[in-house]
């Protein structure tokens, strides 16, 4: 190779293109880099904050984080709903996702049955993308150990903790303060196009009944939001628990009622189906509101399966109705009170005396008195509840006048309590015929004979329990048109009182006598509860009055209650107020076919609850402690109200009070 | 050493001065792309050297070693395997078109005993040592405009054919260009280049809408307007430019790349990479690497220039073409400017095969500055 040739036999027109092409070829090169870099200018420099925005956006990710739900109090700040933490197992639907498999690998985890399976991928599959479904809820620690070891393995499946609601007193409280559950399609519905997110969280649960439904939005709170780093595949990598959005929880509501009571009163219905309602008589406040038998809320929080959902519908007693706002029953003798109000308004003179023969003759028929009580007058009428004395009194009185005391003492009306679910009743007079009988104008006259069935408490009124408490409350208080309050308050806001009202448009000498003839069922030896409601406080007395209402027409048969199928027997009612000389509190039973006579099944179960109500009572406490003023005289001195000869009868359990009859031949009705 | 010396007859055939004669310079730069390529996969990887750093850090080693050696191949016994090797390469290609591996959708793989081939990356080097031989023994005349021009048109236009078949677009193009490129560095008339411009021009539309694949097809429309589908097809335009600009100017920090740790950017660790580059280095840390890529570009032309024969400067201009492109279609890819195509960005992308072709390729460059005084016969090779 010879060096000085290659300098020019390569020299030709060849190599001089070659040199200005790839002088060319380089420039184009640069230019192509250049442009390569102004992009990366454009981009990095000039859109930088709007793709940080964009990368932040695909990195960070916020998850709901559910409020906790506001507690339900008592009065005295005893929980009587909270939340307690559960382990859930959440799936949810992702782009590629073989359903099937997970399902069948979370089976390998947990219990789970063919048909659990078949149910879990259906509401995987009808779920939206990417919105978690419970799959499992309440895991024990070791299941939801076991699934968060798995879970990078199963996409789409986490197991985290969340919040249930719990109601430690399971049926007590269940007709005032409800339950939540899974929120429904009808739900969704109602809250409109555009529901809170919080509505389609897996955990949440929407208030279906009393106070958890009326105060539901208070009680739910405002979500928050937890901020976590997130794969391209949607899975939490991390949390940043700087960057979470705490939410708001829910407001705290109290309510007036008192878990001692609420629960004695539970526990005293036994497995009679009816209603007990207690109020104090001077704030209105409802202190306890039972209906028995009731059902357990927290299996409604899960969600009820078919059959257990079909025992407690289909069981005689109807657990789930609420029989003290909802039901509605003739309030029988008990209403004898407004009755004799009503007579005493209307200018009778309260010592006129009526002759009870056990009967009394009137358009034809003749209308059974429960015994013969001889020459009775108001007092008297009331103690013995003579029908006698109202057969008569009623017909000078009419319908009208009868049915204005019953409405001024709260029948025929609803209250604002705060909780819905509250049935009117009916307060029948000549005007209620005329509407009710629209249709059926022969039937729209009132006719005499429907009146002394109307003043015993029969007919066609029809009262709840809540207002027979209110009608004894107003009666008790003597003075004012008390409303009863259930919502103390709400978020530390104190609702509005039920005391603050008018005063009753009523003479109280005629309360006075009303009242004394209340005292007088409760503590004459002869009255038809004496038995039954001695309250075994000292001289913390009772008033009361009886009632047995009839379900359907004896015509010429047995009165007797033994034998009968359950569902025809009586209604058998009281109510009372003690002490009867300073009344605190008020109270109105229903059992529902409780057999024959208000002191049989009623006056017991009253008394008990009383009592929990009277010595949680400090100021009656006080009374009842304070020590017996040292006699000065000679001990033959005997003690007020309690008859020399009667035995004090100490009180005794209501398992083996109520199904002791009244040693009395006929029970009061 | 002196001038004297190199001048000596033989001096320049020894092993030792011929390692001298190396760019070592354009060598440094080569190592930096492929050090910034290992890093980037590491930190992908998230701070592993599995399951790609490692083997790339190896792969490399091999390339750059084998580079050297064939540094030291006369040109001539380049110039005298030219043919042979374009030929094997058709045939290669011809073979995987009748009995290829299906994957991915795609006919690219060869099995022959335990090796893999990927024919179509063979005739990358194939095309340019194929057309540098061609040109050598043809006049500054036909090569400007002859019907002799035929041969090498049909020399780039079978290979690419069947590229494109298999179907490997990306490759098909890359082929197509750099013969292109070779065809006008050999002196191509500039009516010849407007016209061939005008009709690739013309025929794209028609090829994109009927001859494409629906998947290609896609692409391109997609690049054509990437908000249509950002979930779908935009995605990865979509998010190859949200991992860029988020870098800012100095981006986020070396292994904290949020789209390409937490896998939104797609192929992040082959036709991506750059991407994650960008993502986790910047503004910065990108020009730096188009510097490093210009600088490798500019060196390999000019001693493509410095080459006396025309075979070893066609040769090394056509491998500097190859490389160049590269940069190109995966820079504007990622950067949104292209339609997505399978091209890797070459060294720092991880993947064998288009490393070991472009450093193949790049031996042949510092085989042409090394020999550049070698003197090509128009004729047969002398040695073989």
């Amino acid at each position: 190779m010879g060096e000085p040739s290659i300098f020019f036999s390569e020299v030709n027109e060849r190599q001089g293109t070659f040199h200005r092409r790839a002088f060319l070829m380089g420039g184009l090169t640069g230019v192509g880099l250049l442009t390569l870099g102004g992009r990366l200018a454009q981009l990095q420099l000039v859109e930088a904050g709007r793709y940080q925005k964009l990368s932040a956006g695909n990195q960070f990710n916020f998850r709901l984080a559910p409020p906790p739900r506001g507690l339900i109090l008592d009065r005295s700040g005893v929980s009587l709903a909270s939340n307690r933490p559960n382990f859930r197992l959440l799936v949810s639907r992702s782009k590629d996702m073989d359903i099937d498999k997970t399902v069948a690998e979370l089976a390998l985890l947990l219990p789970m049955d063919e048909a659990r399976q078949k149910r879990v991928i259906r509401d995987i599959k009808n779920s939206p993308r990417n919105a978690p479904v419970a799959v499992m809820e309440d895991m024990t620690w070791e299941e939801f150990s076991r699934i968060n070891v798995r879970a990078p393995e199963l996409p789409g499946v986490t197991a985290d903790m969340g919040e249930v609601r719990v109601y430690p007193f399971g049926g007590a409280f269940a007709h005032v303060i409800g339950y939540v559950a899974k929120i429904s399609d009808r739900d969704l519905k109602e809250a409109g196009p555009n529901p809170e997110p919080l509505l389609l969280h897996p955990g949440f649960r929407i208030g279906k009944q009393g106070v958890e439904k009326a105060l539901d939005v208070e009680l739910r709170g405002k979500p928050g939001a937890n901020k976590v780093e997130v794969d391209a595949r949607g899975r939490v990598v991390r949390a940043d628990p700087e960057g979470d959005i705490p939410s708001v929880p829910g407001k705290e509501v109290r309510l007036t009622l008192d878990a001692d009571i609420q629960n004695r009163a539970l526990e005293v219905m036994g497995d009679e189906s009816g209603a007990i309602v207690v109020m104090d008589c001077r704030s209105g406040d409802i202190l306890c509101m039972v209906s028995a038998p009731s059902f357990d809320a927290n299996r409604f929080v899960r969600g009820l399966s078919g059959p257990e959902y079909r025992a407690l519908a289909e069981y005689e007693r109807k657990p789930l109705l609420d029989k003290a706002l909802s039901g509605t029953y003739p309030p029988g003798s008990t209403f004898k009170t407004m009755t004799a109000l009503a007579c005493l308004e209307a200018g009778i003179n309260p010592e006129e005396r009526v002759h009870c023969s056990g009967g009394w003759f009137f358009g034809g028929r003749t209308f059974h008195c429960w015994g013969r009580h001889g020459s009775q007058n108001v007092h008297d009428a009331i103690k013995n509840s003579c029908d006698v004395y109202f057969y008569t009194m009623s017909l000078r009185v009419g319908p009208d006048r009868i049915a204005q005391v019953a409405r001024a003492f709260g029948f025929g009306q609803t209250f604002d309590i705060g909780i819905p679910g509250q049935k009117k009743g009916t307060v029948p007079d000549r005007e209620w015929k005329k509407r009710a009988f629209k249709r059926n104008p022969a039937n729209q006259t009132w006719y005499p004979g429907e009146t002394p069935s109307y003043a015993i408490g029969q007919g066609a009124l029809a009262v709840n329990a809540l207002q027979l408490c209110v009608m004894t409350a107003r009666l008790a208080n003597g003075k004012k048109a008390l409303n009863p309050r259930l919502i103390k308050s709400v978020g530390g806001v104190e609702r509005p009182h039920g005391d603050e009202v008018p005063d009753l448009p009523f003479s109280q000498e005629h309360l006075n006598i009303v009242r004394g003839g209340m005292a007088a069922v409760a503590n004459d030896t002869g009255g038809t509860a004496y038995r039954q409601s001695q309250l075994g406080l000292g001289d913390v007395k009772m008033a009361g009055k009886t009632g047995t209402a009839q379900v359907r027409s004896y015509g010429s048969g047995s009165r007797k209650m033994t034998g009968v199928p359950w569902r025809f027997k009586d209604h058998n009612l009281y109510v009372a107020f003690a002490p009867y000389d300073d009344p605190r509190y008020a109270l109105s039973v229903i059992i529902q076919h409780g057999g024959m006579g208000g002191a049989t099944a009623g006056a017991p179960r009253a008394r008990e609850v009383m009592r929990v109500a009277l010595l949680k009572d400090p100021e009656v406490r006080a009374r009842i402690e304070r020590p017996l003023p040292m006699p000065e005289l000679a001990p033959e001195t005997t003690v007020d109200g309690v008859a020399p000869d009667a035995p004090i009868e100490t009180p005794t359990p209501p398992a083996e009070a109520a199904p002791t009859p009244a040693p009395a031949p006929e029970t009061p009705r | 050493m002196t001038m004297s010396a190199l001048t000596r007859p033989g001096e320049r055939d020894r092993l030792i001065v011929k390692f001298k004669e190396i760019d070592w310079v354009f060598c440094l730069a080569l190592c930096l792309i492929a050090g910034a390529g290992i890093l980037m996969q590491f930190s992908i990887a998230g701070g592993s050297w599995t399951p790609w750093a490692l083997s790339t850090a190896g792969r490399f080693a091999f390339c750059f070693a084998l580079m050297i050696c064939l540094a030291m191949i006369d040109l001539r016994v380049w110039f005298a395997l030219s043919y042979p090797i374009y030929g094997l390469g058709l045939i290669l290609l011809l073979a995987v078109e009748v009995m290829g591996d299906i994957s991915l959708g795609a006919q690219r793989w060869l099995q022959i005993g335990p090796v893999r081939l990927q024919p179509s990356e063979i005739m990358k080097i194939g095309v340019v040592l194929g057309l540098a031989r061609f040109y050598h023994g043809m006049s500054g005349d036909s090569a400007r405009m002859s019907w002799w021009l035929l041969i090498p048109a049909a020399m780039v236009g079978v290979p690419v054919l069947l590229v494109a078949h298999q179907p490997d677009l990306g490759t098909a193009v890359l082929i197509a260009a750099t013969g292109g490129a070779i065809m006008v560095l050999a002196g191509l008339s500039w009516k010849l280049i407007g016209g061939a411009a005008l009709a690739v021009g013309m025929a794209i539309p028609p090829f994109v809408m009927f001859v494409l694949h629906d998947y290609q097809r896609k692409r391109v429309l997609t690049f054509l307007d990437p908000e249509n589908d950002p979930s779908g097809s935009g995605y990865h335009i979509l998010q190859s430019k949200i991992a860029l600009g988020s870098g800012g100017p100095l981006g986020k920090g070396f292994g904290l790349g949020s789209q390409s740790q937490l896998n939104f950017l797609p192929e992040k660790h082959t036709d991506f990479i750059f991407a994650t580059l960008a993502e986790e280095f910047g503004f910065v840390g990108c020009i730096s690497v188009l510097f490093l890529y210009g600088a490798v570009i500019f060196m390999a032309l000019r001693m493509a220039s410095i080459t006396h024969s025309h075979f070893g400067r066609l040769g090394a201009a056509g491998v500097t073409a190859t490389f160049a492109l590269y940069v190109l279609i995966n820079g504007a890819m990622v950067m949104g400017m292209a339609p997505v195509v399978g091209v890797p960005m070459a060294m720092l992308s991880y993947g064998g095969t288009v490393m070991l072709t472009m450093m193949i390729g790049f031996g042949l460059v510092l085989a042409a500055r090394v020999h550049r005084y070698s003197e090509v016969t128009s004729g047969k090779g002398t040695l073989l």
